[in-house]
C-alpha cells in the first residue's frame, strides 16, 4: 500500500494527518491544481456536491449514498471547511483522494476556501486546536488559491459555488481571470464565488449590506443562451430540501450539509448525472448521533444570568 | 447530548416532568414547556413571507420551536416564538448597516439594471416575549383573548435579584431553544435564543438577539424574566432589558481588538458593550385575573 493509500485511510476514520505529511500532500495537489483551468472541463458521468463545512461524518453518509471515489466520479463545488468540527479531516481526504485520483474528483473554491473568512468561522481555530500550529492552516489555505473558479461539463452544465456577475458574460471571460490569489473584496473572482440567485429582482440587485450581487432570471437566461449551456448548477445557500429549482429548471442550488451546524434538522442532496447528462437527486440524512465517535457527555447544569 | 433532569430532585421541589415524552415540567402551579424542531421548509417559509409581507426571512427560521410558560389557574401564559419576533422586526424596520467592503463596492461600475434592496438584513428585534392569557381556564370559554388587559406590566425600581439566582440550587429543567439565525452571507451573524431554568425555587429565562455585522457592529438585546415562586399562589414576574450596541470603530479606539474572531460569545463581551437602553418592569400574576 502507497503512502497516499493509506493516509485516504487514516483519514476516512477521520484521524488527521502529521504536518509534514500536509505539507507533502498540499505539495502535490498544488502541482495538479495549477494545470487546471478556471473553467475546468469535467466529463459524465459525474455527481456533483454542494456545502460540505466540516462535517466530516455527514460527508461518509454523501459517499455512503453517492458511492466511493473513485468508483464514482465527483465535482465538489467549494466550502469544504468552516461551521463543522472537522473542517481539516474534511478538506485534508478529499485533497488526498484529488492527489490519487486527478481524473475523478474535482474540486472548485468556495468563498470560505479564504484566509479571511476561516480566521472568523472555524476553520482557524480548529487547525491551531489540532496541531498547536498555523502552519497546516497555512499549507491549506495556500492550496485554496490554487482551486478552480468553475467547472463546465460536457459544455453544457455550468457549475459554480456562488453564482454570476455583471461583468462576465462569456466562459471565455472566468478563463482570463488570474486565480491565484486570496478572494478579492469586488470583482468578477469574488462575485462567482458569493453572487446568489433572487426571485424578485429580475436583471441586477444589490445586497443591503452594500456589497454582493443577487441575479434574477434574465441575467440567467441571457448567460445560458450566450455559452449554449442548459442550467447552471450552484451551491453556497442552504435549502432545506437539499436542492431547489429556480428560474424554470435554469439554475440549481444543490446544498450537501445535512442537519447544518448540526441543529437545522435539513435533509441535503447530490446530484447524480449520468454518461447522458440524465439527472437524479440524491436525498440524505445527517449521520446518526452514535456514529459520531465524539463521547456523548451529559452537559454540566447552566447556571447563565 | 442534551441536558437532563434528575428525578429525586424534581421529586423533592414537588414538580412532575410532563407527559407524552414532552419537554418540560409543572411546578407550583407552572406548566413550562419547550418544543425545539427543524428550520422551516420552503412551503412554510413561503406562507411566513405572505404573512410576514416580506421576500426576506432569516436563512434559518426555526419556525416551530417555542418556549412557554403557563400559570394554569389564572390562565396566564408567557411565550417565545420566530413569528412573532418578525413581526417586531418588520416594524422597526432599521435602515441597512454598510459592511466594510461596501466602500469598495461603490466604485464599482453599476450593471444597466440595478435594484438595490434595503430591509433590514439584521433581522433585528426589539421582542421581548408574548403573553396572553387563556380565558377557558377561569371563564369556561375557549376564546384566547389576546393582549389581554389582565396582563400589565409596570415600570418599576427592583432588579432581578442575580446573586440569589448564582446560587447553586438543583437546576429542574432546563434547555435552550433557537428561535432564528442568520450568518449575514458570512458577515456576522445574527441570533434570537431563549434560554430556560426552572429552580426549586422560581423560574428564570434570558432571551437574547445577538448580532455582529463583521467590522462594523455589535448589538446584544437581552430581556430577563424571573418568576419566583412564592405563597398562596401569587406571584411577582420581573422583566429586565438590557439593550447594547458598539462599533467595531469604537472599541478598537478604547484598545480592544478589532478582528471579529475576538467576538463570538456575546456572554463574554456583553460587558465592554455600552448600555443603550435599560427597563425593569414588574408583573402581578394572582387572583385578580379572574373575570
Amino acid at each position: 500500500m502507497s503512502d497516499l493509500d493509506r493516509q485516504i485511510e487514516q483519514l476516512k476514520r477521520c484521524e488527521p494527518l502529521k504536518e509534514s505529511e500536509v505539507k507533502a500532500l498540499c505539495l502535490k495537489a498544488m502541482e495538479i491544481l495549477v494545470e487546471e483551468s478556471n473553467v475546468q472541463r469535467v466529463d459524465a458521468p459525474v455527481t456533483i456536491c454542494g456545502d460540505i463545512h466540516g462535517q466530516f461524518y455527514d460527508m461518509k453518509e454523501l459517499f455512503k449514498v453517492g458511492g466511493d471515489c473513485p468508483k464514482t466520479n465527483y465535482l465538489f463545488l467549494g466550502d469544504f471547511v468552516d461551521r463543522g468540527f472537522y473542517s481539516v479531516e474534511t478538506f485534508l481526504l478529499l485533497l488526498a483522494l484529488k492527489v490519487r485520483y486527478p481524473d475523478r474528483i474535482t474540486l472548485i473554491r468556495g468563498n470560505h476556501e479564504s484566509r479571511q473568512i476561516t480566521q472568523v468561522y472555524g476553520f482557524y481555530d480548529e487547525c491551531l486546536r489540532k496541531y498547536g500550529s498555523v502552519n497546516v492552516w497555512r499549507y491549506c489555505t495556500d492550496i485554496f488559491d490554487y482551486l478552480s473558479l468553475s467547472a463546465l461539463i460536457e459544455n453544457k452544465i455550468f457549475s459554480v459555488h456562488g453564482g454570476l456577475s455583471p461583468t462576465i458574460s462569456t466562459l471565455d471571460q472566468i478563463r482570463t481571470i488570474d486565480r491565484k490569489q486570496e478572494v478579492p473584496h469586488e470583482g468578477a473572482m469574488c462575485d462567482l464565488l458569493w453572487s446568489d440567485p433572487e426571485d424578485i429582482v429580475d436583471g441586477w440587485g444589490l445586497s443591503p449590506r452594500g456589497a454582493g450581487y443577487l441575479f434574477g432570471g434574465s441575467v440567467v437566461t441571457s448567460f445560458n443562451h450566450t455559452n449554449n449551456i442548459d442550467y447552471i448548477c450552484r451551491a453556497h445557500q442552504l435549502v432545506m430540501e437539499g436542492y431547489k429549482w429556480m428560474f424554470n429548471n435554469q439554475i440549481v442550488t444543490v446544498w450537501s450539509a445535512p442537519n447544518y451546524c448540526y441543529r437545522c434538522g435539513n435533509v441535503a442532496a447530490i446530484l447524480e448525472l449520468d454518461e447522458n447528462l440524465n439527472k437524479q437527486f440524491r436525498v440524505f440524512e445527517a449521520a446518526p448521533q452514535e456514529s459520531r465517535g465524539a463521547p456523548a457527555k451529559k452537559p454540566p447544569p447552566d447556571y447563565f444570568l | 447530548m442534551e441536558w437532563e433532569s434528575d428525578d429525586k430532585e424534581l421529586k423533592a421541589a414537588g414538580a412532575e416532568p410532563l407527559p407524552d415524552s414532552r419537554r418540560g415540567l409543572r411546578i407550583h402551579g407552572w406548566e413550562i414547556e419547550s418544543r425545539k424542531l427543524s428550520i422551516l421548509n420552503s412551503v412554510h417559509l413561503q406562507r411566513w413571507e405572505k404573512e410576514l409581507q416580506t421576500s426576506h426571512l432569516p436563512e434559518m427560521v426555526f419556525g416551530d420551536n417555542c418556549l412557554v410558560l403557563k400559570h394554569v389557574n389564572s390562565g396566564a401564559k408567557f411565550f417565545f416564538n420566530a413569528f412573532d419576533a418578525l413581526v417586531g422586526w418588520k416594524h422597526e424596520a432599521l435602515p441597512p448597516v454598510e459592511v466594510p467592503a461596501a466602500a469598495k463596492w461603490k466604485f464599482r461600475s453599476k450593471p444597466l439594471q440595478q435594484v438595490v434592496l434595503d430591509y433590514d438584513y439584521t433581522f433585528t428585534t426589539p421582542y421581548c416575549g408574548s403573553e396572553t392569557v387563556e380565558r377557558n381556564v377561569e371563564c369556561g370559554s375557549a376564546i384566547t383573548d389576546e393582549g389581554s388587559s389582565c396582563i400589565r406590566w409596570e415600570d418599576c425600581k427592583e432588579k432581578i435579584d442575580l446573586v440569589a439566582l448564582a446560587s447553586k440550587e438543583p437546576i429542574l429543567f432546563y434547555d435552550e431553544i433557537i428561535l432564528y439565525e442568520d450568518e449575514l452571507a458570512d458577515n456576522g451573524i445574527s441570533l434570537l435564543t431563549v434560554k430556560v431554568r426552572v429552580m426549586p425555587s422560581g423560574w428564570f429565562l434570558l432571551l437574547r438577539f445577538w448580532l455582529r455585522v463583521d467590522g462594523v457592529l455589535m448589538r446584544l438585546r437581552d430581556t430577563r424574566l424571573h418568576c419566583l415562586f412564592g405563597e398562596h399562589n401569587k406571584y411577582i414576574i420581573l422583566r429586565e432589558s438590557c439593550w447594547r450596541e458598539t462599533t467595531f470603530q469604537a472599541l478598537s479606539s478604547k484598545g480592544y481588538p478589532s478582528d471579529s474572531a475576538a467576538y463570538s460569545d456575546p456572554s463574554i463581551i456583553a460587558e465592554i458593550l455600552p448600555i443603550v437602553m435599560q427597563k425593569t418592569q414588574k408583573l402581578n400574576i394572582g387572583v385578580s385575573c379572574k373575570q
